[in-house]
């Protein structure tokens, strides 16, 4: 079998296997190929010291009968290979081929190829040759501006791949999709004062982005925050009333309550707001939307892992739940209709509605006016990342921050950590600024590890509470 | 599913075609890891099937030296021919940038001998029979208290696998592999109360081995054990780690055990602190991949190198780091069998012992956290148990010793015991390391180590009172 998914033979491929799995009596069989191309490398102080290439294949097969779904994941796209996924796939719901011989797949309609104007995606990245000359201009900015650095490091991922998408429903697309993103991390330390600190940086459908990249301002960047964190003190505990900055400061609402508004979450009973649409869930302060549409974003698309366009999905509307994140299971289990958020790592992964660019909209205020609001609070300006359990509470780290005292920034503080529960820290988002910055970053969870951005502006929750010393 | 038998990879076949292939490309000098793995798993949600999967995987890593000696890899999940010439001619692209300072060579170890390890085979279940047993064991829990509504997280798996490592100088590693594992996470609620949840976690050679009986008992009784909370008032309190957790807060500082952190400064320790006292006098931690009770321990490492039993600390001086064949080649030792496979290749621990040194001192005795006696504990405070840590990905910063964890855990004050609602423990590994008060009980055997309880004095515990 031709390895390139253009290839029209792969369509008479995959049509046997949707026919015999609905023959068999599945409700609906849906076949997920894809060819991957990986490329990364790692500079450290002044030397390339890590290039990893990759490439890869793989299917998965998953099939639905009555709301359940058995799914079959493998590296052998030959029709032997492809067929004995089918029949493992069929066999976890009691099915097998042959057992019925009704004809209910009428064939697949044209394909709807999202991938005609990206073909040249891969030959325009960098070579190998260019992106170490821009990691290795990465890590000498660092030492440029930074001091008592101790470790320097740039690192660089590219991530290509080619998706084939068909379902017995007469979903039939393809896409092709590029995703590079750029990490640089610094080790300060002073005697026995010690900083880490990095920032990444990522986008999809661009293959100039590296080339594009500013190694100065993130140079700046990193090792200014560096040198302030290197000799803050650790956050004394409490609640705190906090502002969070903008871009990766939204990966509270995406710890806090994005996923809570999975229709995976609801499945599992783990989610307070399953039976919230339309009641206030938040503030009115705040609107959130959930798109795959943004313009380069890391986490936009041109169709989801189930062939679905991405829409724009208002989730929160001035503090009133609108709309639940849902895939094809989704739909099915929830009655929460598709909203083209169905994603996956890779072949190995079933889809699972997860988020895609997720931010709380602009509000009317100034950044200035937040920190103005507080007396004695806290002010995150970078953030680590974060985590939500069974029960709703969220934890997230703060890289970088700094005291507020009488509604002025004062002395810089780390050891922080923020923990709430989604329902309690949602009322409490009183104030948005407007100055909406989105950020790009990775998402684990039930269908792998995909790439998402997160934003909000600068934002101010009335009290949470700051773990510390 | 029909149950699948273990896959094949032939070392005889993939060294004959890697060879053909290398000399056909002008490369005389390469090594491989190459896995594959067969695997299923459920998982259910109330009485009903919640997914089903299924996986054949594969994998290959080529590693090859250039002309100039300089190293490039290349991984791939196609082992076809085609597969593999594409990976042998992107690893050698790759070796162009290949890091003249710190060029990896084979293990001196890659065909010393192995100790054999006794890893019985099992055959695979049927997925329908996993099914069946998932579905019993959540019964079984939901029936276990009023309050326990869901087991949202839950999964039976079984794998059999094979991995293989292979070099131009006959190396040869084979290593085959069934394990199985078993977890549930239940959620409960009382009116008008938060939820709470809990969980347990069962490794075995086979489904027919996991103990599924102690897995619901765990975390049944864990779950039930935190429907009773309240706050915690935020201050310092003695500590008591349970073996899962404190073995959790160990491995997510290994990198003061680890060389490659030492060589690329990123870690607590220097080449210096070999022979420096790092923590109380009864403290000993080994790195033991070996341990019987390490379910799906490997013989070797990445690099062939053989899988074996190591001091870290002992009697609290740091004795040894973990290495792979570069790291060693700097220090003048041996390699430790704790190496992947790369260009720059990663060290990481397998599986830790943590306890008092054989016959030596045991730190303060008579500790019994049930009734928060011993270590010269302020009884109006009480202690504080952590059961569990979350969230270690983004409250630990190894390379500055600091962290700050969510965890669940109890209060413990006049005997009494209440679950905490929601607090986060911080501290200092370093400080932490140096205020072990004493051990408390036989060491317990988790996935990921042997343990006993830990008693720590003084750490900053956030609650939300």
């Amino acid at each position: 079998m031709a390895a390139d998914l253009a290839d029209p033979a792969w369509q008479s491929r995959l049509e046997p296997l949707l026919a015999g799995g609905t023959a068999a009596g599945a409700n609906l069989v849906e076949v997920f190929v894809e060819r991957t191309d990986h490329l990364g490398a790692l500079a450290e102080q002044d030397t390339i010291t890590s290039v990893t290439p990759g490439f890869g294949v793989g299917a998965g097969i998953r099939v639905f009968l009555d709301g359940r779904d058995g799914f079959v994941s493998t590296n052998d796209l030959s029709a032997a290979g492809l067929q004995l996924a089918l029949d493992q796939a069929l066999g976890m719901l009691g099915l097998r081929r042959g057992d019925y011989d009704t004809p209910q797949f009428q064939g697949l309609p044209a394909l709807r190829d999202f991938a005609v104007a990206k073909a040249d995606w891969l030959s325009r990245c960098p070579e190998l040759a260019e992106v170490a000359n821009r990691l290795l201009e990465g890590t000498d900015r660092l030492q440029r501006h930074g001091q008592h650095l101790q470790a320097r490091r740039a690192n660089y991922a590219r991530d290509w791949q080619d998706v084939l998408v068909a379902a017995s429903d007469g979903t039939f697309a393809r896409d092709l999709r590029l995703h590079q993103s750029l990490g640089m991390s610094v080790l300060a330390a002073d005697g026995q004062h010690r900083a880490s600190l990095g920032r990444r940086y990522g986008t999809s459908a661009r293959p100039d982005d590296l080339r594009e990249w500013d190694a100065e301002a993130s140079a700046q960047d990193i090792t200014s925050s560096c040198a302030t964190m290197l000799y803050a003190d650790y956050v004394e505990a409490g609640q705190y009333p906090v502002v969070l900055a903008n871009r990766f400061g939204g990966v509270i609402f995406h710890e806090a309550c994005g996923h809570l508004l999975e229709t995976t979450q609801v499945e599992r009973g783990t989610t307070p707001f399953a039976d919230s649409l339309g009641e206030p869930i938040a503030h009115a302060a705040v609107t959130a939307i959930d798109e795959g549409l943004s313009d380069g974003a890391f986490g936009s698309l041109s169709m989801d892992d189930e062939g679905m366009e991405p829409q724009r999905t208002v989730l929160i509307e001035n503090g009133v739940l609108r709309r639940f994140l849902s895939d094809r299971a989704g739909e099915l289990r929830t009655g929460h209709p598709r909203t083209g958020s169905g994603r996956r790592q890779s072949h190995a992964f079933a889809a699972a509605s997860r988020m895609r660019n997720t931010f709380i909209a602009a509000g009317p205020h100034r950044p200035e006016h937040l920190i103005a609001s507080v007396d004695t609070g806290l002010y995150c300006k970078s953030m680590g990342g974060g985590s939500v359990g069974p029960t709703g509470q969220f934890n997230f780290a703060v890289e970088e921050g700094f005291m507020i005292e009488n509604g002025q920034l004062g002395r810089p503080v780390k050891g922080a950590t923020l923990i709430g529960e989604a329902r309690e820290v949602m009322p409490r988002i009183s104030m948005c600024a407007n100055d909406l910055e989105l950020a790009a970053g990775f998402c684990g969870s039930v269908s792998g590890s995909i790439y998402v951005t997160v934003g909000q502006p600068h934002i101010k929750v009335d009290s949470i509470t700051v773990g510390g010393r | 599913m029909a149950s699948s038998a273990s896959p094949a990879l032939d070392p005889a076949s993939l060294r004959e075609r890697l060879d053909h292939l290398a000399r056909h490309a002008g490369l005389h000098q390469w090594d491989l890891g190459a896995g594959c793995s067969t695997d299923t798993s459920v998982q259910v949600d109330r009485g009903e099937a919640k997914q089903m999967k299924g996986a054949q995987r594969s994998s290959i890593t080529v590693r090859v030296w250039n002309g100039a000696g300089l190293v490039g890899i290349t991984s791939t999940s196609d082992l076809s021919d085609a597969g593999l010439e594409r990976a042998l001619a992107g690893a050698h692209a790759a070796s162009a940038f290949g890091n003249a300072d710190d060029t990896p060579a084979f293990s001196s170890l890659a065909t010393a001998p192995l100790q054999p390890l006794d890893q019985p085979l099992h055959p695979p279940q049927h997925i329908l029979d996993l099914l069946g047993t998932l579905k019993e064991a959540e019964r079984d829990l939901l029936s276990r208290h009023a309050a326990i509504g869901t087991v949202p997280y839950n999964g039976l798996a079984q794998r059999s696998s094979e991995r293989i490592y292979l070099n131009s100088e006959g190396a040869c590693r084979h290593q085959q592999l069934t394990t199985a594992s078993l977890y549930l996470y239940a959620r409960a609620e009382e009116t008008g109360r938060k939820p709470r949840s809990g969980g347990a976690v069962r490794l075995a050679y086979g489904v027919d081995a996991l103990d599924i009986a102690g897995c619901i008992d765990e975390a049944a009784n864990r779950t039930i054990a935190h429907l009773d909370y309240a706050p915690i008032t935020t201050g310092r309190y003695t500590c008591v780690f349970t073996p899962e957790a404190f073995l959790d807060l160990i491995g997510a500082f290994s990198g003061m055990f680890n060389a490659r952190a030492v060589l690329d400064g990123v870690s607590l320790s220097s080449r210096e602190s070999l022979g420096e006292s790092l923590a109380v006098p009864f403290l000993s931690i080994h790195d033991n991949g070996l341990h019987p009770a390490n379910i799906g321990a490997s013989s070797f490492d990445g690099e062939g190198t053989p899988t074996q039993r190591l001091t870290l600390l002992e009697g609290g001086v740091l004795r040894h780091f973990l290495h792979s064949e570069a790291t060693a080649r700097r220090f003048g030792v041996d390699p430790t069998g704790h190496a992947g496979l790369g260009a720059k290749v990663a060290v990481g621990p397998h599986w830790f012992e943590i306890g008092p040194p054989p016959g030596g001192a045991s730190g303060a005795s008579g500790l019994d956290h049930r009734t928060g006696v011993g270590g010269g504990t302020d009884g109006a405070q009480g202690l504080v148990v952590i059961d569990s840590l979350s969230a270690l990905h983004a409250g630990v910063k190894s390379s500055q010793g600091s962290f700050s964890l969510p965890f669940d855990g109890w209060w413990i004050r006049g005997g009494e015991r209440r679950s905490i609602e929601a607090a986060t423990v911080a501290g200092d590994i370093r400080d932490v390391l140096r205020s072990l008060i004493g051990f408390e009980g036989e060491a317990k055997v988790t996935p990921d180590g042997l343990c006993p309880l830990v008693w720590v004095d003084g750490l900053s515990i956030t609650g939300e009172a």
